[in-house]
């Protein structure tokens, strides 16, 4: 059963504000995406269950260096930048 | 405060986090080079990219298998890769790769000095985080360092002094850099620990609440963050107080601790199983292949020196601080008389040359092993003496070549039997007032005599030899 004090509890979290007349929609929602999920447990299970469904195991890369990205290109999608780094600014 | 009715016990355990020298990061190709410019090692995978998916670096497990064998761990048949989720700018993704419920080594140990073995609870691995530069009330984010493959080493709360923490750490640096997985470089963040630290009172089983101290990178400030640390605790449950479980930080220049983040922000990962990494199994014969790979350790390299080669056990410390010494040390002594010889040569003239640690682990010396050890074989042989090969090695240190370009044939000559015999009867026929004072039982009057043969023989005789030889002629 979610609660307020879940909602709130991820929201603070997820560093989200919600307003208090948006906390009873949402939790109602979040029900929802639980027990939509919840689907899943009411499958048949197989021995190996979910966790490695196409059993698979020891994908890797060799230790070989790529070039990494132009800086620019990085940064692209930042919202701020300054001097070739992210900006994160203080909203306090 | 006074004195204390009640001693309190110091209960410690330390997660440690250990950069691997990998080439490339955990999950792509981008170089784990130290430093560069702000985001330019960087690629849609290490700065989280939706859409994009991590493959894990097969080096990485390697590295770390490696590690688990180092600390004597059992390396686990099966392990996952979980997500740690906080958001926080230095994960772009809002989480971190990690491993909570199947790590890839399990247990193992550092014995200290004393015999006392500090359990390890698991080492996993996982993905460093970015760099935060907090400047002018905003955060720069630089992820150069983001997806840089890191070992996290979690003890049991076995350190019960600040000596032995520091010990702890020491031996941890010690072993991960001599099986060549990182360079442990405390300055440059390649060794972090993480310091849990609880008080009780001596002889109570249960442990005090616990506080962490967060991201200590030195040796010294380890010691002093524990100390101070130790004696708040003290201080706060004899006043009557308790202490709070929270996470501190140690702030260098005042050497105390301080709050972190207050208890609304009490950390809440929900951890789960990352479905874009697939499952590692570990095969057994791979495990196998890097046990058989394996350097003798250092613990056991010391305890060899001091068993088989009759080293002093301070001696032998030093000789297995760092590998390149060892088995510097391990060459220079092939086929030699007496290895302590050797390690006095090493630790007594060529340590003066390599005087910071720093050059004590690369250990490049002007003398190679081969040249110390023909060196050592001169002064077995009886050919020079241990004055002459001294002097011998400096000038071979302050040069790089060789014995033989210092000492002549007639260094070396004159010393044998004959020669000897014809030394000390010169001695004795040219100095009759020291002889008869040694006929009449002045044992030291022989001294003069002896001298005399050293003089003459320009130091290289053997003066116990021309002493015995001395004996017999006048005797």
């Amino acid at each position: 059963m979610v609660t307020r004090e879940d909602v709130e509890n991820i929201a603070l979290l997820s560093k989200l504000f919600v307003p208090e007349d948006e906390l009873d929609g949402l939790t109602k929602s979040m029900q929802e995406i639980i027990d939509f999920a919840d689907a899943i447990n009411n499958a048949p299970s197989s021995d190996v269950g979910f966790d490695n469904i196409n059993n698979l195991s020891n994908v890797f890369r060799e230790d070989e260096v790529v070039p990494s990205y132009p800086v620019a290109e990085i940064l692209k999608n930042a919202p701020e930048q300054a001097e070739d780094h992210f900006l994160v600014r203080n909203r306090e | 405060m006074g004195c204390k009715a009640v001693k309190y016990e110091l209960v410690s355990g330390f997660e440690t986090h250990i950069e691997l020298s990998t080439k490339t990061k955990i999950f792509c190709g981008c170089t784990t080079q130290f430093g560069g410019e702000p985001n330019t090692h960087c690629c849609p995978v290490c700065i989280g990219l939706p859409g994009t998916l991590p493959v894990l670096n097969r080096e990485v497990v390697r590295f770390a298998i490696k590690a688990g064998l180092a600390v004597h761990g059992k390396i686990a048949d099966v392990a996952k890769m979980d997500r740690k989720n906080y958001c926080y700018p230095d994960l772009a993704k809002a989480y971190q790769i990690s491993q909570l419920y199947e790590p890839l080594i399990i247990g193992g140990y550092i014995e200290l000095n004393s015999g006392r073995k500090i359990r390890l609870h698991h080492i996993h691995i996982e993905e460093d985080a970015g760099k935060l530069i907090h400047q002018h009330g905003d955060t720069y984010v630089d992820y150069n360092r983001g997806g840089v493959p890191l070992i996290e080493i979690v003890s049991e709360p076995d350190i019960r002094s600040i000596d032995e923490a520091k010990e702890y750490v020491e031996k941890l640096q010690q072993v991960m850099r001599w099986v060549g997985i990182s360079d442990c470089k405390m300055q440059e963040g390649s060794m972090r620990c993480d310091v849990n630290i609880s008080v009780r009172p001596e002889g109570a089983e249960k442990f005090g609440t616990r506080t962490e101290i967060k991201n200590m990178n030195s040796i010294t400030n380890i010691a002093r963050a524990m100390e101070y640390e130790y004696e708040r605790q003290v201080d706060l449950i004899e006043s009557g107080g308790k202490v709070v479980q929270e996470t501190l930080r140690f702030d260098d220049a005042t050497g105390t601790t301080s709050s972190m983040r207050s208890k609304e922000d009490a950390h809440d990962y929900r951890y789960f199983r990352d479905p874009d990494l697939v499952t590692i199994t570990v095969p057994r014969e791979e495990v196998e292949e890097l046990r058989a790979q394996m350097p003798e350790l250092p613990g056991e390299k010391l305890e060899r020196y001091v068993d088989e080669y009759e080293i002093p056990e301070k001696d032998a410390a030093l000789l297995t601080k760092y590998r390149n010494i060892s088995e510097y040390f391990d060459k220079a002594i092939d086929g030699v008389k007496s290895p302590k010889t050797v390690s006095n040569f090493i630790i007594g003239q060529i340590f003066r040359r390599v005087e910071t640690e720093a050059d004590k682990e690369v250990f490049d010396v002007a003398v190679s092993p081969a040249q110390l050890n023909e060196l050592v074989k001169l002064l077995d042989s009886g050919k020079i003496r241990n004055n002459l090969a001294k002097s011998t090695l400096e000038k071979m240190l302050d040069s790089g070549k060789g014995a033989l370009e210092f000492i002549s044939e007639s260094d070396m000559g004159g010393v044998d039997d004959n020669a000897l015999l014809e030394l000390c009867k010169a001695a004795v026929e040219g100095n009759p007032k020291a002889v008869e004072d040694f006929r009449n039982g002045k044992e030291k009057a022989i001294k003069a005599l002896v001298g005399n043969v050293m003089k003459n023989s320009r130091g290289k005789a053997d003066a116990m030899a021309a002493e015995a030889k001395i004996k017999e002629l006048i005797g």
